[in-house]
């Protein structure tokens, strides 16, 4: 077996995306010691990727970038990125001990200066993650712009040890030699904030995602209009147009039993018509048609950006979306049942952007002995006391933070996390000796 | 100098943290456009603005004086209102003084999500002045 | 004064630098007078750029640092920190605000908004050459809680500070705790009783000896700021001749847990007050909750058939509550299922806005629709009318589901699914100074991050005071609200801000002019060198200036905001 590290702390944070980033500010700032583990490159969840947030259209990266400054440079909050919390068992009260992979990233975060040249001579192209596909990027990268740690990465699946970028980094700060790292955690709390995944349309083939070029995801529209966007304007992939007919596909993913996900994503309905507003300030022209099953704005200020979005001509259409299919030209073809009509009917747009929605990510059930942590039918945590203590699990001392429980916005997500840091302080409260 | 520099009306607001800065920001925010030429300086509360402040902007060349007010909405008390509208007649007062038209300062209550009324004080003031400024010159 | 100033101006992505030219900006001011360097960044409040500004304040021996981005309110404390943590005083800090006031403001308008760009950024360096350094006011602070409102947001916010070992005062005006939750009857996903819910919590409560209850108390007056509010409560008489019994509370930090009110049709609204078959929500889950006979009654008579007409007070498109209520639609098809599964003989007709059963509620509303509940739905524009033919209630409605046919049905009972709205009783709100929304429900600092904090220091709004939620929400922010209370004031000390008004005492000759024009009495008479004059208490002052303009001999400024400053910046604007 490898060697592993002990180290201690009081609380340990699964997920650092904003509701686990919230819930290590409040534990961090009531005097608690953090472990925040992250499986990812960079702090800032799926938020940090964002465009803007409805309904008060702040930029999301200056929203979030603060933020995630505040959890990395915390005394009393410890970051690891790159990691995975791999089994959790509860010794007794207050009383928890984690084993964690930390992977190696090839570069000495603290020596990297963030230059790129590694990226420059690096010669391996693939797919860009943090773009959903639209660009490529290198095999030695920086995840994104505004990624904290902002430093490079190997992605070592893909590199060619060819050793251009070890050449080329100026301060010597990759190292190929890294191997696995595996620590031994004792805590005594435990906050799960491992958040959702995304609906992958695939699973939809009638939607032609992956076979139509000109038919994105509401993550890939979300990358072309954020101030750190791929292109430089708002464009199809199949041919680099600018579209000026765009659907929005409302509910993919979501509500459909055919797809085993019969609940709504609560998120998909805002950002639909967040993106639609903002791309009718990008191009004036377009023409911008939501195809929806029911419009819930129901959040504070929602109801008003609805009509705000109505107001601004954004096209709604009730009716469900049958099939897409694609011209000659890439256009393509919706046939849907408008609802107001009763009719079935056909439209042609120029690109289609399905609105997929939040699914589980059951990842936090099999760290747990014995399947003690008990997930819903949909795979969410369960919450042991949903009306009188939400952020409660099925093991005490054992809570759960945004996402992870259900799909919500990030204001519900913010409180959530702050309902489980509130439980975990009460937890930690409750035995510390007098 | 850009052509709205030249016909629009240079405005000096004097405006709140709490209360009329929020305002101003979210007019940014929803974009509703006023004249660049209006410039804000931010204070506490509105009652503690000196009118020395404010006869010191038309020397240096300020064609208008615009005071957002706390109102009724003041975080420091209620008194805010009554103490405002005092900065306000001492420096009438000694606009009179160097015989400064007493409509080139206006006050008015601006609360935190006020961002149209701000838009429309500024666009109204802006057109008083541009008209007094332009018949002055004739 | 400083002459070693760092700027940076920030292109916020493309927010700023889309319609400012932020390269001119730099140019136009990198001479002035102290400008060490001016550089521009894609992001001012990256890490990057943030260790950026570390090592630059090193390296340049800078004595004042002025960062040109967005609105102060998102990150003045942001720079302060960087300044800070280059070992220069974060009060030496000055922030322009050219994304709100300038390139947003002026997007029309691309040279206007670089010229106010570049005037806005000369008043900073014109501020920051004033900037001196200042240090807190510290001081003890109370470490009690006061929690507003016992509903189950104040009951579940007091119980979690209580767990945390904080001392707590709940006050509710109330007779009794558990608010509007203790007149439910069964709650969605759990079925378990609204009052059931709450007396589990009230109890919890009770076990700890760390919490004061106050029921029918009322707060009359609030004093003092963060860490010292002092609460005046009215003891409600409780027989006509018993006196009025009032007391002072001092705490350091309050939760505003006041909840909401149920909208009230007004009469004739849907023959609400006029047709005794037509009856609010609330009205309707009680009926449900009460019945205890195997088929349902209502003023003597058996119901089959029930309408339920949604958005009744919400989403207004004319009228004040443009806002949804969010709640109601997951409560009225829970309440109706329940009717269903209990009584006899009941048709259940929905004649919706729309459904919004968001989340895992939707499992809710196919439940509903397997049971063979009826779903019409109507738009803004064409609301359903409730009338009466031959003692008999009949609704039409024009249905967009059947592409807008007009349908008629004859109905035993109305059901108006009324929404929330803001208490009719705003006194916290008006005593505390809470900002109020368009919708007017308090608000807090910031809609996205900082959902439960207010613009008032040491005050944290819980529930439904914020804007509808369902229960489990309404919990999750208590929760959040009581933590940020909590971490304000548990280390006991606070620190105050060094703004505050400073005297000039060898000009001043002691008026009391300045002492009866402060709100918070915090100027006194003092003897000095044989003279009296005013002195300011540095923790009672909070820097509002209202002593300021009404010195005769001007003999007081607002540090961080006095004559020199301020006309400087005005210099640097004309």
């Amino acid at each position: 077996m490898e060697e592993r590290q002990i180290i201690e702390y009081d609380a340990l944070v699964i997920g650092a995306g904003i509701a686990g980033g919230e819930a290590a500010i409040n534990l961090a700032n009531t005097g608690y010691k953090v472990l925040l583990v992250e499986k990812d490159h960079s702090l800032g969840g799926k938020m940090i990727l964002l465009s803007k947030v409805f309904p008060t259209l702040d930029c999301a990266a200056c929203i979030t970038t603060p933020k995630v400054s505040e959890i990395a440079r915390h005394n009393n909050i410890t970051v690891f990125t790159e990691s995975e919390v791999t089994h959790i068992a509860k010794k007794g009260d207050n009383d928890f001990v984690a084993q964690i992979m930390k992977k190696p990233r090839y570069v000495r975060v603290e020596d990297c200066t963030a230059c790129q040249l590694c990226e420059k001579a690096c010669p391996v192209s693939v797919r860009d993650e943090y773009q959903f596909g639209l660009i490529g990027r290198k095999a030695a990268f920086i995840p994104f712009s505004i990624a904290n740690p902002k430093a490079a990465v190997i992605d070592i699946e893909n590199c060619t040890l060819c050793g251009a970028c070890e050449k080329a980094c100026p301060t010597h700060c990759i190292d190929f030699t890294m191997e696995t790292e595996y620590y031994e955690l004792h805590a005594k709390t435990v906050i799960l904030a491992t958040g959702f995944n995304l609906f992958d349309p695939l699973e939809i083939p009638r939607f032609g995602y992956g076979q139509y070029k000109n038919v994105i995801t509401s993550m890939q529209m979300e990358r072309e209009i954020a101030p750190t966007r791929p292109y430089n304007t708002i464009l199809r992939p199949g041919d680099g147009k600018v579209p000026d007919r765009i659907a929005y596909v409302l509910c993919t993913g979501s509500r459909d039993n055919t797809i085993g996900n019969p609940i709504c994503s609560q998120i998909c309905c805002m950002y639909s018509m967040k993106q639609a507003q903002l791309l009718m300030g990008a191009l004036p022209m377009a023409d911008i048609t939501i195809y929806y099953i029911n419009i819930r704005s129901f959040g504070k200020g929602f109801e008003e950006f609805y009509q705000q979005a109505k107001g601004m001509g954004v096209n709604f259409v009730k009716g469900k979306i049958g099939k897409i299919t694609e011209k000659e030209n890439g256009n393509l073809i919706l046939r849907y049942e408008d609802i107001a009509e009763g009719v079935v009917k056909e439209a042609e747009h120029d690109m289609v952007v399905l609105s997929v929605g939040v699914k589980s990510n059951p990842s936090a059930g099999k760290i747990f002995d014995g399947n003690s942590l008990k997930l819903d039918p949909l795979q969410f945590v369960a919450q042991q006391d949903f009306l009188g203590s939400p952020a409660k699990t099925s093991i005490d001392g054992v809570f759960v933070a945004g996402t992870a429980s259900g799909p919500m916005d990030i204001p519900d997500s913010i409180l959530s996390a702050g309902s489980a840091s509130s439980e975990a302080i009460s937890y930690l409260t409750r035995y510390q000796s007098l | 100098m850009s052509d709205s520099f030249k016909k629009n009306a240079k405005i000096l607001v004097f405006s709140t943290e709490k209360i009329s800065d929020p305002a101003i920001d979210m007019a940014g925010l929803l974009k509703l456009h006023y004249p660049p030429t209006v410039y804000t300086i931010t204070v506490p509360c509105s009652s503690g603005i000196k009118p020395s402040w404010i006869m010191h902007a038309y020397e240096k060349g300020f064609d208008g004086v615009f005071i957002a007010a706390d109102g009724t909405d003041c975080i420091f008390g209620e008194s805010c209102t009554e103490k405002t509208g005092n900065i306000v007649a001492m420096t009438h007062e000694k606009m009179k003084e160097k015989k400064i038209d007493p409509a080139r300062l206006r006050m008015a209550a601006l609360c935190s999500v006020c961002s149209e009324a701000f838009v429309k004080q500024m666009r109204s003031f802006n057109d008083y002045l541009i008209k007094t400024i332009h018949s002055n010159s004739n | 004064m400083k002459e070693r100033l760092g700027v940076y101006i920030c292109h916020c992505g493309g927010n700023i630098s889309d319609y400012v030219d932020v390269e001119k900006v730099r140019a136009a001011i990198e001479h002035e007078e102290g400008v060490v360097f001016a550089k521009t960044t894609m992001f001012a409040c990256s890490d990057t750029n943030q260790t950026d500004m570390v090592q630059d304040i090193h390296e340049h021996n800078l004595d004042g640092v002025i960062v040109a981005s967005c609105s102060p309110k998102l990150h003045l404390t942001t720079f302060r920190n960087v300044t800070e943590r280059g070992d220069l005083n974060k009060y030496t800090y000055v922030h322009a605000n050219i994304r709100e006031q300038a390139s947003w403001a002026h997007s029309d308008d691309k040279l206007g908004a670089t010229e106010k760009a570049i005037h806005l950024v000369k008043a900073a360096i014109a501020k920051s050459r004033y900037a001196d350094p200042l240090f807190p006011n510290q001081f003890e602070a109370e470490k009690t809680i006061a929690v507003i409102g016992g509903g189950i947001a104040g009951m579940k916010a007091a119980l979690s500070l209580a767990e945390k070992k904080s001392n707590v005062i709940l006050i509710e005006k109330g007779n009794r705790l558990g608010g509007h939750t203790a007149e439910w009857g069964s709650l969605f996903m759990t079925d378990e009783k609204g009052f059931e819910l709450t007396t589990r919590i009230e109890n919890d409560l009770r076990k700890y000896n760390n919490v004061t209850i106050l029921t029918g108390e009322e707060v009359i007056d609030t004093k003092g700021s963060i860490g010292n509010f002092e609460l005046k409560i009215r003891r409600q008489p409780q027989k006509e001749d018993d006196p009025m019994e009032i007391m002072e509370l001092h705490v350091g930090s309050i939760v505003v847990a006041t909840g909401y009110d149920h909208y009230l049709p007004k009469q004739g609204e849907y023959g609400f007050g006029t047709n005794e078959t037509v009856i609010t929500l609330p009205e309707f889950k009680q009926l449900v909750d009460k019945s205890t006979s195997k088929s349902l009654e209502f003023k003597g008579k058996k119901i089959n058939n029930i309408a339920y007409v949604y958005c009744v007070g919400s989403r207004q498109s004319e009228g004040e509550n443009t806002y949804c209520s969010r709640f109601c639609c997951t409560s009225v098809i829970h309440t109706a299922i329940e009717a269903k599964k209990k009584f006899k003989g009941i048709q259940n007709i929905h004649l919706t806005r729309g459904i919004r059963t968001y989340g895992k509620q939707e499992l809710l509303y196919a439940e509903s629709l397997q049971m063979g509940d009826v779903y019409l739905e109507f738009d803004e524009h064409t609301l359903p009318e409730i009338h009466t033919e031959d003692k008999k209630t009949v609704v039409t409605v024009k249905d967009i589901l059947s592409a807008g046919k007009e349908m008629e049905m004859e109905v035993d009972l109305v059901v108006l699914v009324t929404g929330m709205v803001p208490r009719a009783d705003q006194s916290i709100g008006s005593m505390l100074k809470l900002p109020k929304g368009r919708d007017r429900f308090f608000n807090e600092i910031h809609m996205k991050l900082r959902p439960v904090e207010t613009v008032i220091d040491g005050v944290t709004i819980a529930g439904t005071c914020q804007g509808p939620k369902n229960i489990s929400e309404s919990v999750n922010s208590a929760l959040s609200a009581a933590t940020k209370s909590f971490s304000y004031i548990s280390k006991g000390t606070l620190e105050t801000e060094p703004i505050i008004a400073k005297i000039d005492q060898d000009a001043c000759s002691w008026c009391d002019k300045c002492s009866n024009a402060c709100p918070f009495d915090a100027i006194e008479q003092i003897e000095m060198g044989g003279r009296t004059v005013a002195s300011v208490n540095p923790i009672v002052c909070k820097g509002c200036g209202m002593c300021t303009p009404v010195c005769p001999v001007d003999a007081i400024n607002l540090i961080g905001y006095t004559s020199e400053e301020i006309m400087s910046m005005i210099d640097a604007l004309a």
